[in-house]
């Protein structure tokens, strides 16, 4: 497990420490940060964001993107609360099944096609929300077995919810997978160099469609997940999703270049989203803070990871010696 | 060629024996089927008892302008190579927002040129960041997305902003020969981008672009200055929405411009513009962002409820993105 | 003594083209075969049969005796079949080890066993990599040792016939003699070889027997020591190459035109400096990692970090900038088409006007006509059919794609300095011809032409001038008679002469 800890996979947990260092600087010995509190609600919005955010970044790292989890993660609640009234493991059964089938025919196409996969899961997306406008007929449905909901925000151990347990196993297996399996070796050769891993007899195919099966599933199982414990779901409510989850994978490390980014650093991303949330709402800062933290992140990340980033900075030293010289 | 293209069931025989020649041939076949496709639509749509009754071709008429101004912006971006955007939605909003402030504060035509700025340039610095680093649009996008709706919201207390009353005139609100003054503007704006695609040496450089980095490059095209235009321009496009809106409700809200995004992009691929770059035309997004407000008008007519319109809208993303891939002979 | 490889009459067509016919070879353990032929001969699509990766139309493969059908890479790996491709397969984020396996339908699902540790290890220590440590990412490899991890993987899947192909073509000298030193030793383990290479040095040097492919036909199978330079260069092309290039008579006006002095690129280029004249094809020779290709793409304002003076007609030219050399009349004409050269969704006439709209925009807004009449005229001086014009340029073929670029490349009434890496990559030996006299028609019309090439028969059938560079330094300079292969092929392998 070390071996992960060092290098550049390290960069996800330093990230998170360092957040967690500042925010309890800021804090200082008001004890609103390192409190019980923060740290429940911390991991509940771990559980709400860093599922998706492993979905897509499992799709990222073998250089496709998913696009459609916005969808699916709505219109996953929507299903669910629908069926699941009386029977909730029906309707969180049922919602599950939508989301890996969806997952796989849109990886089928990808993969049959050989189509961009920002395009089709593009459609994808525009689909599922229009299912789950059908499906509520516009409104928000509220879903009436509250047991349910109490049941999966009770507190387990201080901290934890049943919600949060459920992701942290979902990391724990994705991370035990690729660390042990030749499963996550060649997923990551995929996203290394997709032809030498197709020529060395890596079936590319299968493993990409499986990839975006349990992107459909992750995203699916959160947006159940969501919509049973706040006992309400709406078509539209959801969809701002994809900002965070995007963000999170890549402070996970996960780099738009492929190949880069393992499960846990991909949990330390979400996490440090959702310290930072949890965080800065407990330190007093207003709700804006906290978009504009996670855009700038994101802008940061993309522009040091820009291709063009070093020639420019030469042809701009060039530039200015002409100027000066001038 | 025409022929050929139109005969292309029967031609099909002598073409495969040359595959680059098949493959050519399909594009052709295909882009002329969904022309056809698409006039024979708006026919049937057109001939539906009750369309062209006074009111619902009306709201349509309106409806479509805001999210076809900025389907004709997101057609640039999506030429030059960059995919879309995520953050034209929050884009038409802020342009609301700022319109309305600058016209309380300024008066009417200096707010309409201040809220064409603000989008411009809000879009036009992506554009640059995307073309001089290269560094991902869609990225940037998301990121510009969360930072604008940070923004905002630390500059706004309450929701919605109100213009005072008399600073709009009633001049701009009304229509021209039957006509809402929204889908002039949206048609106007279609010209003048068709014109800036074909007819300018800044179009060229943007198919160039979007057809082949390297290549343009390797030709001499300033490559981040073409991609820092084409988002200049669809942030000029997007504002025209935002401030159109704002005209019309006399109030501005970042909520305006929510979920716009998908809708331009629907309309630019139906309207037949790849997804990959270096295709498309701005006359081509006019005709798919009515294809789609044509048909949801349709649904409605026939009954079927508003959700319905999502939904059509999705499958034909869905159907037009695979239809495309066989078309190209990918 | 039996035979480890087999193939009997194995043929393949595509649509419109037949890519092999009735090509038979054997190979004998411990036997090092070399494969020849020119692009297009036949040699990737024998390989890709070999290895399952295509079906043959007729024809049969044994592999120790007996008959096979090899149905993918998978399979023919159990059979002992290993393939070294022209593009290294290694995923570079993962460690040596990992890369060893990968693919590997051997390892089972949880895949960290010891065994194929010791396994992958006893591969190295064969190579003699002894201290190399497994768990190093294949990312912070040079080129020649991930070539080397190619090589270690066949042998920890105890692969008895090696196919290598072009192994060595991105190498540096030190890494080429490395690799050639580890090959001999494979064969003196009774492991067989297929090598392919365009280098026809390594094939003396290596090989124990030749077998020729020309136009998808088996030309000739015999051993080395029977074979000469010369007589293999013609079996290859299959007449003498002096027919391919035309000598045209010297340009009347040869004054200079561009002058190069202290081209410098970190890490590649080293203080190069040379004269280009009027009407005349200069080469610049080198292996590659030699910087020849370095100076072209510098020149054409390609390299952000390429330093030194250069003029053209008398007047400065700033570098670095692409504008800037297109501007002075320097036009590039990439080797590599599909990702720098073409704009494939665009049409042909599209792709001719690239660099000539400034010429006919007036405040930016183009002029059809005016480009239209020009795009005709270039189609008919580089040779494409008018009526083309409209189609996809992605649809015509590699010969029709290089002379579009070449009628893109004249970008104005006068004429200019052309940039060329590779002219003829991947075309093939027909269109390669009138390539080369497209090439004289540019220089009787004044153009100055700057090319590298590493196919020395090219160098020396069609350059004027030749610039030997061995390390991005130069060695030699020649003009006229004084050029010659023996010269040329010494210099860009072991510096004669050190020039600072």
């Amino acid at each position: 497990m070390w071996r992960y800890l060092d290098g550049p996979h390290a960069r996800p947990f330093a990230v998170l420490a360092a957040c967690i260092m500042l925010l309890a600087l800021v804090d200082g010995d008001n004890g609103r940060f390192l409190s019980a509190a923060t740290a429940y609600s911390t991991l509940q919005t771990f559980a709400t964001i860093s599922l998706v955010t492993l979905g897509l970044g499992l799709t990222m790292m073998i250089r496709e993107f998913d696009l459609s989890v916005v969808g699916m993660y709505g219109m996953a609640g929507c299903i669910a609360v629908l069926t699941g009234t009386h029977y909730p493991w029906f309707g969180l059964w049922f919602a599950l099944a939508v989301g890996l089938i969806a997952g796989i025919v849109q990886g089928f196409i990808i993969v049959r096609l050989h189509l961009a996969s920002v395009g089709v899961t593009l459609g994808g997306l525009l689909v599922f929300i229009g299912i789950a406008f059908v499906l509520t007929e516009s409104r928000s449905l509220p879903y009436d077995n509250l047991g349910v909901a109490l049941l999966l925000n009770e507190r387990v151990g201080g901290i934890f919810s049943i919600r949060g347990i459920v992701a942290l196993v979902f990391f724990a297996g994705a991370a035990a997978i690729f660390a042990w399996t030749r499963l996550g070796r060649d997923i990551i050769a995929i996203g290394s160099d997709r032809r030498a891993a197709m020529t060395t007899g890596v079936k590319v195919d299968t493993l990409i469609i499986g990839i975006f099966a349990f992107s459909g599933l992750c995203a699916a199982l959160s947006g159940v997940l969501l919509s049973y414990s706040l006992a309400s779901a709406s078509p539209a409510g959801l969809s701002d999703v994809i900002a965070p989850a995007a963000a999170g994978a890549i402070l996970g490390g996960v780099s738009l270049g492929g190949g880069s980014g393992r499960p846990l650093g991909i949990a330390a991303g979400a996490l440090t989203l959702a310290v930072l949330r949890s965080g800065l709402n407990a330190v007093g800062a207003p709700p804006f803070v906290n978009d504009i933290t996670m855009g700038a992140v994101l802008l940061t990340v993309a522009v040091l990871d820009g291709p063009y980033l070093a020639r420019r900075l030469i042809e701009a030293r060039r530039w200015a010696r002409r100027a000066l010289g001038a | 060629m025409t022929e050929r293209s139109t005969a292309g069931a029967d031609s099909a025989g002598s073409v495969a024996a040359d595959p680059l020649r098949a493959r050519f041939d399909r594009a052709r076949v295909f882009s002329w089927a969904q022309t056809i496709g698409i006039v024979v639509l708006l026919a049937i749509i057109f001939a539906t008892p009750g369309f062209l009754a006074g009111p619902s071709i009306l709201s349509l008429l309106t409806t479509v302008s805001f999210i076809g101004c900025v389907a004709i912006g997101m057609t640039l971006i999506t030429i030059s190579g960059n995919i879309m955007s995520f953050a034209l939605g929050a884009t038409v909003g802020v342009t609301a927002m700022v319109f309305i402030l600058a016209v309380n504060w300024l008066g009417f035509g200096p707010g309409l040129v201040v809220g064409l700025l603000i989008g411009s340039l809000l879009t036009g610095l992506q554009g640059l960041l995307i073309g001089w680093v290269r560094a991902n649009p869609i990225i940037v996008s998301i990121a510009a997305l969360a930072l604008i709706y940070g923004v905002t919201q630390a500059f706004t207390e309450k929701g919605t902003i109100y213009a005072d009353p008399g600073t709009v005139p009633a001049s701009v609100k009304g229509k021209i020969a039957g006509i809402p003054i929204e889908f002039i503007v949206f048609l106007l704006s279609a010209v003048v981008a068709q014109l800036i695609l074909s007819a300018t040496r800044f179009g060229r450089n943007l198919f160039m672009v979007g057809s082949s980095f390297r290549a343009a490059e390797a030709v001499g095209v300033s490559t981040w200055r073409t991609v820092t235009g084409a988002y200049l321009w669809a942030g000029f496009f997007t504002s025209l929405a935002g401030i159109m809106l704002a005209i019309r409700y006399d109030s501005a809200n970042m909520d305006y411009g929510v979920a716009y995004d998908y809708d331009a992009i629907a309309a630019v691929l139906v309207g037949g513009t790849a997804i990959g770059g270096g295709q498309g035309s701005a006359l081509r997004t006019l005709a798919g962002a009515m294809v789609i407000a044509s048909v949801q008008v349709m649904l409605l007519l026939q009954g079927l409820r508003q959700e319905w319109q999502y939904l059509a809208a999705g499958l034909i993303v869905l159907a037009v993105i695979i239809l495309q891939a066989r078309g190209s002979g990918r | 003594m039996q035979e480890v490889l087999s193939v009997r009459g194995v043929s393949k067509a595509y649509p419109g083209v037949t890519a092999l016919e009735d090509v038979s070879l054997s190979l004998r353990p411990g036997e090092i075969r070399a494969i020849c032929g020119e692009n297009g001969a036949g040699k990737s699509t024998f390989v890709k049969i070999l290895m399952g990766i295509v079906q043959p139309d007729s024809g049969s493969i044994d592999i120790n005796g007996q008959t096979q059908v090899v149905r993918g890479p998978q399979q023919a790996q159990s059979m002992g079949l290993g393939l070294v491709a022209q593009e290294l397969s290694l995923a570079p984020h993962l460690s040596i080890l990992d890369n060893i396996w990968l693919g590997s339908a051997e390892v089972p699902f949880l895949h960290r066993r010891a065994s194929f540790r010791v396994r992958a290890k006893q591969a190295l220590e064969t190579l003699g990599l002894t201290d190399w440590d497994l768990d190093r990412p294949v990312s912070s490899l040079t080129v020649g040792q991930r070539q080397l991890i190619e090589i270690a993987r066949l042998l920890a899947r105890d692969a008895r016939v090696l196919i290598l192909d072009e192994p060595t073509a991105t190498l540096s000298d030190a890494d080429i003699e490395r690799i050639l030193g580890i090959l001999k030793g494979l064969r003196t383990q009774g492991r067989s070889i297929i090598y392919i290479t365009h280098r026809l040095g390594e094939v003396f040097e290596l090989c124990d027997s030749i077998t020729v492919l020309r136009n998808g036909q088996h030309v000739a199978t015999q051993p080395v020591s029977e074979t000469t330079r010369e007589g293999l260069v013609e079996m290859m092309l299959g007449r003498s190459f002096e027919d391919m290039y035309p000598k045209a008579p010297a340009h009347a006006d040869q004054s200079v035109r561009v002058v190069v002095e202290g081209l410098d690129v970190p890490g590649t280029l080293n203080k190069f400096s040379m004269t280009a004249p009027r009407g005349r094809i200069v080469c610049i020779a080198g292996q590659i990692g030699s910087g020849a290709n370095m100076v072209t793409r510098a020149l054409a304002g390609l390299v952000p970090s390429a330093t030194g003076s250069v003029t053209v007609d008398g007047r400065p030219m700033r570098l670095g900038s692409v504008p800037h050399a297109v501007a002075r009349n320097v036009l590039f004409v990439s080797d590599d088409r599909a990702a720098e050269g073409l704009f494939p969704q665009m049409t042909v006439l599209d792709n001719l006007i690239a660099t000539r709209l400034d010429a006919s925009a007036r405040m930016g807004v183009l002029s059809w006509p005016a480009l239209r009449r020009m795009a005709a005229s270039l189609a008919e001086r580089v040779g494409v059919d008018r009526h083309r014009l409209k189609s996809q340029s992605i649809a015509l073929s590699g010969g029709n794609q290089q002379k579009l670029l070449f009628g893109r490349a004249l970008a104005s009434a006068d004429a200019g300095v052309l940039l060329m890496n590779e002219p003829t990559r991947g075309i093939d030996v027909g269109a390669r011809a009138e390539i080369y006299r497209i090439m004289r028609e540019l220089c009787d019309l004044g153009s100055t032409l700057i090319m590298t090439s590493s196919d020395l028969e090219e160098v020396v059938g069609i350059a004027d001038i030749v610039i030997t560079l061995y390390r991005g330094n130069v060695v030699a300079r020649y003009e006229d008679e004084a050029i010659a292969m023996s010269s040329i092929l010494a210099d860009i392998t072991h510096p004669t002469q050190a020039v600072a």
